[in-house]
């Protein structure tokens, strides 16, 4: 199969799930503030990292356009199943062979555009870049799934007691 | 259904200790020359080793010697080797590929090789990093690499010879099975039947490594390799049943992939090995039988000819592949010698099948069991149980056994003694709940489409070790233990069989009785494979890995300690497995 006609196959898979997700875009008045997916992303910044000599470079934090819109997060759990993410994270991101998403503690970083980062361009160890399925606006819609999942208490100790 | 209504279909437990008066001892097989230089042993894959120092009567006094940190934390699954003077052992990805100065003191390194491995490997294998072991042949270490590579390594100055792209990870495919080595042939095969792979095996010439041919598991006759005048299925009739037995062509994206250990016949000249399940999880994707997944193949090494195909599982359900290993042993049934291949399957049934002809002779199940009532010997096909099919419609099908980890994960292999006649095999007793959704097929992503929590099996122990006679398919003697049981088994002369427990045992059993010799607790849990061999100073030794891993890393996310950002609840259906055992890949090595 050629790349386009993957790539078509894919838009159109996309277009079919997010439905829903382009039902709340056309909620809310103002259009996403972010670029095309055509055009080259920024840089994003990493806030977790070090900074050599304390001086972070130069780079933009993206701003998620649906940040904390529910409806748009209910889309992406959809997406989270359609585009098969649950079957490396687990079901709800609680984790399988790729890392748990749910649980409030992240390899590449938490903020949004950290999340949207290691989902469009992937990451090491077989994370698919899905930029060029999904799109910015498709991205968009699972990072604003995994940050609406209910946080568990972080309890970083196991005891089992004496029993 | 009700719980005693659904147990009422399950296996019989074992007879009591002891009771198998005319298992008397045989003929020991002429000679071992204490040397282990393919995965399963032998061609036959028996994991059986004419050794015998170590004795029942001895037993108890085995202890550990030497051990080696791998300094890898995938599942250690897979064996070492031991050729003349060196033992060789390959690590889950990145692969590394150590050997071992038997002759030194302490075991010192003579060299390890360190392939280059893409790390992308490690996001599309289902289930772990895990590797099963290299084969010796010709003076060469061959084995695979996760991304779909086979090397061929100089045994003695560990120098690659030559590296042969076998599968493509953009696919979905990846490569953890031991390859089996005939004559000049290396015969491999590729995960990724939870990636919507078109499985296929190949035959790579030993010299080069260049593949000579490619034959797919599933699909039209001419793209597996069958011709109608030399492929004679026991069971079936007709051309293409590869691609006529799934509907809407499903059959291109239906896995049915390569990933456990092959045997091998040199008198029929056939080599046979086991398909994993078909894809997607959710069956109604794909109506129809879906062969040759879940099935046994035979098939002439030379040129990749398939001979004949029986399939365990038609149109799976459950994810029950049959990649488990094949045993050959002549065995006597009902008076009458048989050349027979026997088989512990995912499904829950050992089979007992005639080699030439893949016929069934005999099917029991060794597990507890529901899916089906039993095998009807006459047509090869299992008699459903109804209320036990899966798919999107049925919504989710509570209380399945086994669970899709199977009656026996085809990780574990089993061993047969032709001195007690017993084949022994480690067990999963563990049901399933299994809810199937549409799966959508997107390249190099999974392709499954099921939520299955798992639900402990009856009898309050989830896994056990046990002895089975595969003549009359009864079980003779079992240990159970607390946890599912995810190790190889090994035997030997000295009548002492051998395995590991999830949380970190490691034990030598009366082969007869069951009775526990000798356990010690190596540090990891174990779902590797013990193998035994006489080292240069003259002495029996035992060796096997530690290192949790393969679904059990998976499914106890809290057994990890080394990703700070990556905490897991304990899985509910054994919760307290990490109070045993983290991952750590440790080589033990025992002796008296």
């Amino acid at each position: 199969m050629s790349p386009s006609r993957t790539r078509r196959r894919a838009t159109l898979l996309w277009a079919l799930v997010s439905s829903a997700a382009l039902a709340s875009c056309a909620r809310q008045a103002p259009p996403p503030a972010t670029p095309p997916a055509t055009t080259t992303l920024p840089a994003v910044r990493y806030e977790a990292h070090l900074a050599a000599g304390g001086i972070p470079p130069e780079g933009a934090m993206l701003h998620n356009p649906h940040q904390g819109d529910a409806a748009v997060a209910k889309s992406g759990a959809l997406l989270f199943t359609a585009m098969n993410c649950d079957g490396c994270h687990g079901g709800g991101g609680s984790g399988w062979v790729g890392p748990d998403l749910a649980a409030g503690r992240w390899r590449y970083g938490g903020a949004d555009a950290e999340v949207f980062y290691s989902i469009y361009y992937g990451r090491p160890k077989g994370m698919p870049a899905f930029g060029g399925t999904l799109g910015v606006e498709g991205v968009w819609t699972l990072v604003t799934y995994l940050r609406s999942l209910p946080r568990p208490a972080d309890l970083p100790t196991e005891s089992w007691g004496s029993k | 259904m009700s719980r005693a209504a659904l147990f009422a279909l399950l296996v019989c437990l074992g007879a009591a200790a002891g009771d198998r008066a005319q298992a008397a001892p045989t003929e020991r097989p002429a000679g071992d020359d204490g040397q282990w230089t393919m995965p399963a042993k032998d061609y036959a894959a028996t994991r059986y080793s004419g050794l015998a120092d170590i004795t029942r009567q001895n037993a108890r006094s085995l202890h550990p010697v030497w051990t080696f940190s791998t300094g890898v934390l995938g599942g250690h699954e897979g064996q070492p080797l031991v050729v003349g003077d060196t033992m060789y052992v390959v690590t889950p990805w990145p692969n590394v590929l150590y050997a071992f100065d038997l002759t030194r003191e302490g075991y010192p390194l003579r060299w390890k090789y360190r392939p280059e491995v893409s790390a992308n490997a490690i996001g599309v294998s289902c289930c772990d990093i895990v590797n099963r072991g290299p084969f010796y042949a010709d003076g060469k270490i061959v084995y695979n690499l996760l991304d779909g590579h086979t090397v061929a390594v100089d045994a003695h100055s560990g120098r690659e010879l030559w590296k042969t792209q076998i599968a493509d990870m953009g696919e979905g495919e990846t490569v953890t099975m031991a390859p089996l080595v005939v004559k000049d042939r290396v015969i491999v095969g590729a995960s990724g039947g939870e990636f919507g792979i078109y499985g296929w095996i190949k035959g790579l010439d030993l010299a080069t490594g260049q593949t000579v041919w490619t034959a797919r598991n599933l699909g039209p006759d001419s793209d597996m390799r069958a011709r109608t005048d030399t492929f004679k299925p026991p069971y079936d009739h007709g051309a293409d049943l590869g691609a006529s037995s799934w509907a809407n062509d499903s059959w291109r994206t239906g896995g049915a992939p390569v990933w456990g250990f092959i045997s091998y016949d040199p008198e029929l000249d056939l080599f046979y090995y086991g398909t994993g399940n078909a894809s997607p999880y959710n069956p109604e994707q794909r109506l129809g039988d879906n062969k040759w997944s879940a099935s046994v193949l035979a098939r002439h090494p030379a040129d990749g000819a398939l001979v004949w195909a029986y399939q365990f599982t038609p149109h799976d359900n459950w994810d029950y592949d049959a990649t488990g290993t094949m045993i050959l042993a002549d065995l006597t049934i009902g008076g009458q010698p048989v050349k027979a291949l026997v088989h512990f399957d995912k499904n829950g049934f050992a089979y007992t099948l005639d080699r030439a002809s893949g016929r069934v002779l005999l099917a029991r199940a060794f597990a507890p069991v529901n899916w089906a009532r039993a095998v009807d010997l006459n047509t090869g096909r299992p008699q459903l149980e109804p209320s036990k099919q899966t798919g999107v419609s049925r919504g989710n099908v509570k209380g399945i056994c086994p669970s899709l980890e199977g009656g026996v994960s085809p990780s574990s292999p089993a061993a047969y003694s032709p001195r007690t006649h017993l084949f022994y095999t480690s067990t999963n007793n563990l049901c399933m709940d299994y809810a199937a959704s549409h799966a959508t097929r997107l390249k190099g992503t999974p392709y499954v489409g099921v939520t299955s929590p798992y639900i402990p099996g009856p009898g309050g122990y989830l896994g056990t070790f046990m002895a089975w006679d595969a003549a009359s398919g009864r079980k003779v003697w079992e240990n159970r233990e607390p946890f599912p049981t995810w190790s190889g088994a090994l035997v030997t002369a000295g009548d002492v069989a051998f395995y590991g427990t999830l949380d970190g045992w490691f034990k030598s059993v009366d082969a007869r009785t069951g009775e526990v010799l000798s356990k010690f607790k190596v540090g990891s849990g174990v779902v590797g494979n013990p193998i035994t061999y006489r080292a240069p100073d003259g002495r029996q030794y035992v060796a096997v890995y530690a290192g949790l891993g393969g679904d059990w890393a998976l499914l106890s996310g809290d057994t990890r300690s080394d990703d700070p950002t990556d905490v897991r609840a304990p899985a509910d259906f054994l919760p307290d497995i990490a109070r045993h055992t983290s991952q750590g890949g440790i080589i033990w090595i025992f002796s008296l």
